[in-house]
């Protein structure tokens, strides 16, 4: 059999963020499930160059219009050329001449502030980027956010929607940029329901809170967007996340410039992608709580649990007598400050076997238990089973009834 | 043998019908009539625990009558199309019921979805039973059927079907629920689908199957997990044969056993629905001319999805024909099963 005519194909984005990267994987995938021949070229250091790219010998371009450089260079390329770039309120800031694959902003915003709704809240924020040509989808995600607040009367009258831009991070700036961002945090009525435009933004402001002593989620809720694992360890309390459609984006558009290379003439074609999930975690799990006693254990308890803490330290981080915290938890969680670390410890615990693998030793020394033996007793008691038991009970629950073979 | 159930399937009256309700441990809600053995509501759980209904249709029972959109009902003799009406069996030839210009489609003028079965409860189960008689819409033999729908406390609405009849028939039978997973504050097109299916039927301009194809680089991949909305935004040819999806895939594992085949999760809400079948067959439709219906709201092209596990639409006069017949002495068989969970 003769191989399919290979195409020379260039990817021009700045896969330096987990965005461009799910896109370029998306576009992987696609090319794996066709036996679609195509030679890409990409920057060995994955940066985005475009200084000869007019002289190119290529087929085809599937590329990043966020960046104006790029925008600019191609919008009058002789070689067909796939866009993908940010969704836009506004009918004339997309660009023409070109089928445009773009993330859906609304649908975004919309997906982390009906989330927060549901968990309670009543009052939101955003915080946003400095504008800047390389970011007008921070911008649209304002305007998105505004028109939520709008449509719900929450803003109007003289009522501002609460954005704070910030910013950009650089090293110099830093302590007053967190100086900042902590006092507008601080001045903002709580609780308070906050979106960050990015995972990166929102782990900015999840240190924030906690340096400022400033419970997360109990009086500020917070949820980013890209559902990026990196954004995520990098904070003690887990960051709920909002996760865009980028494999679907780039799946999309090398179907597109597949078509193209085929002749299709597919210039106005403009194909929204909305988000394809949320992962909730801790730092969106609302739960509106009255003694503010409880609310700071259990901010200390959320961020040193995992750490082998006592009662006697959150009863002093608090800075109330151990028997005075004891009588709250009593009344409003309904049991001791001990089996509210444990719950904490527990709850890490079935997450990491879920999904990492891990073995039960590990397990027990990350997640604070004093021995192997200790975790499998808590196991059986709480769960009435063993850990490797409870993963076997999770996976079978996965396993739809098969109910066996028709006779 | 006596069976302890804590949800007792409980009934009422519906028009000139009556309205079955079963329950389970979630406080989810099934509602089934025995006009059609139709699904009318099924109220489940959202990510944070707002019930909500997740099917279309109508309230009043009246409006089932004239169910044209075959809403969560049973279809059969014959689910899907038959192309002229026409097929050979055994050296005969027959002729059933045009209902959708020259094609068969649905059981035709007088498809299951618009009689009254026969309804028994037995602790958690309802059972529906129908004689189709001889000459029913065309088709040869008097056909004994029955659908069991049982709710479990997982979420899982299992139903389990069989018939037997006293001459050689084709038979393919099939639930059109349709689907909207957020309760229908908006469309479908952020729903994402998988269906484990490596080829589909390509069609023609009626609508019947021409050619198995890989879906592979096509709009119909959904192996992996894709929004339908995007998808229906591909530019395709046989997309735009059908105003949208309402194709056959081929499903992939060994069918005659119940396994799972689709997935589809609505983020917004959180709930995913999981099917299983034992068919080999699965019609995906994406509710192409629902523009206008007035249901329970006034429905809009994509507000609701069907996966119809069956046979191949018009296998009747394909190659494997005589895997669609149900002789005498024999009994056909179908699991299928929808489930209803939450993804937190």
């Amino acid at each position: 059999m003769p191989s399919p005519t290979t195409h020379r194909i260039a990817l021009l984005f700045n896969a330096n963020k987990i965005y461009d990267r799910e896109i370029i994987t998306g576009i992987g995938a696609y090319l794996s499930s066709t036996r679609v021949a195509w030679d890409l070229f990409l920057e060995e250091d994955f940066r985005c160059r475009l200084s000869g790219i007019e002289q190119w010998a290529g087929d085809g371009i599937i590329a990043d219009f966020d960046d104006p450089a790029v925008r600019e260079v191609l919008s009058h390329s002789r070689l067909p050329v796939v866009a993908i770039g940010s969704s836009y309120e506004n009918e004339r800031d997309y660009p023409v001449g070109v089928p445009y694959i773009a993330t859906d902003n609304f649908k975004l915003i919309r997906l982390a502030y009906d989330h927060l709704i549901e968990a309670g809240l009543t009052r939101f924020a955003l915080y946003s980027l400095p504008e800047s040509p390389q970011n007008h989808w921070a911008q649209e995600r304002e305007k998105a956010f505004s028109k939520l607040l709008e449509s719900d009367g929450l803003v109007g009258d003289g009522v501002e929607p609460s954005i704070y831009r910030g910013s950009a991070t650089s090293a110099q700036g830093w302590n007053t940029a967190v100086e900042a961002l902590t006092e507008w945090v601080r001045a903002l009525p709580k609780p308070v329901g906050i979106i960050a435009v990015t995972d990166a933004r929102a782990r900015q402001l999840l240190q924030a809170c906690l340096m400022a002593g400033i419970p997360v989620p109990e009086e500020v809720a917070l949820i980013g967007i890209d559902n990026d694992p990196l954004a995520r360890t990098l904070t003690r309390i887990p960051l709920s996340s909002v996760a865009q459609g980028t494999e679907e984006m780039g799946r999309t558009a090398a179907h597109l410039l597949h078509q193209m290379l085929h002749g299709a003439r597919l210039s106005a074609t403009r194909i929204l992608v909305p988000p394809v999930g949320i992962n909730v975690l801790a730092s969106s799990k609302h739960e509106p709580l009255n003694s503010p006693y409880v609310m700071r254990a259990r901010h200390y308890i959320r961020q040193y649990a995992c750490q082998g803490i006592k009662t006697e330290q959150v009863a002093d981080y608090v800075g109330v007598s151990r028997s005075s915290l004891e009588s709250y938890f009593r009344r409003e969680l309904g049991c001791t400050v001990h089996q509210e670390i444990l719950r904490f410890k527990l709850d890490i615990a079935k997450t990491m076997l879920e999904q990492d693998n891990a073995s039960s030793a590990d397990i027990a020394v990350r997640c604070g238990f004093t021995s192997l033996q200790y975790m499998y007793a808590v196991f059986k008691r709480e769960l009435g089973c063993t850990p490797k038991e409870y993963l076997d009970r999770q996976l079978a629950r996965k396993l739809v009834a098969s109910a066996g073979s028709l006779s | 043998m006596l069976t302890m159930t804590a949800f007792p399937i409980t009934s009422a009256p519906w028009g000139d019908a009556t309205l079955y309700t079963l329950r389970n441990a979630q406080g989810m809600r099934v509602t089934i009539s025995d006009l059609g053995a139709t699904m009318v509501n099924w109220f489940a759980p959202d990510r944070s625990g707002r019930m909500a209904d997740v099917l279309l249709g109508w309230n009043e029972q009246a409006q089932y009558r004239d169910n044209s959109c075959y809403f969560g009902s049973v279809v059969g003799r014959w689910a899907n199309r038959i192309r002229d009406g026409r097929f050979t069996l055994d050296g005969v030839d027959y002729q059933v019921d045009q209902n959708q210009g020259q094609t068969h489609l649905h059981g035709g003028h007088t498809g299951f979805h618009h009689r009254r079965w026969h309804a028994k409860t037995e602790g958690d189960t309802l059972h529906l039973s129908l004689v189709s008689p001889e000459g029913d819409a065309g088709f040869p033999g008097t056909l004994h059927t029955e659908v069991s729908y049982r709710l479990d406390d997982e979420g899982t609405l299992l139903l389990d079907y069989c018939a037997v009849s006293d001459a050689a028939t084709p038979v393919n039978l099939t639930s059109h629920a349709y689907f909207n997973l957020n309760g229908g504050e908006a469309g479908i097109g952020d729903h994402l689908i998988q269906i484990d299916a490596d080829e589909y039927l390509k069609i023609d301009s009626v609508s019947i199957p021409v050619e198995q194809v890989d879906v592979a680089g096509s709009a119909f991949d959904f192996r992996q997990p894709a929004p339908i909305g995007t998808r229906l935004d591909w530019p395709d040819g046989q997309l735009a044969l059908a105003s949208g999806f309402d194709h056959c895939y081929c499903l992939n594992g060994e069918a005659n056993r119940l396994r799972p085949v689709a997935t589809v999760y609505d983020p917004t809400s959180g709930r995913e629905l999981t099917v299983a079948t034992s068919e080999r067959g699965l019609q995906f439709y994406t509710g192409n001319f629902l523009d206008g219906v007035a249901g329970r709201r006034d429905y809009r092209s994509h507000d609701g999805f069907c996966l119809e596990a069956q046979a191949y639409p018009d296998q009747v006069n394909g190659a494997d024909a005589e895997r669609a017949i149900l002789r005498p002495g024999e009994m056909y068989r179908q699991q299928t099963s929808y489930r209803l969970g939450v993804r937190r």
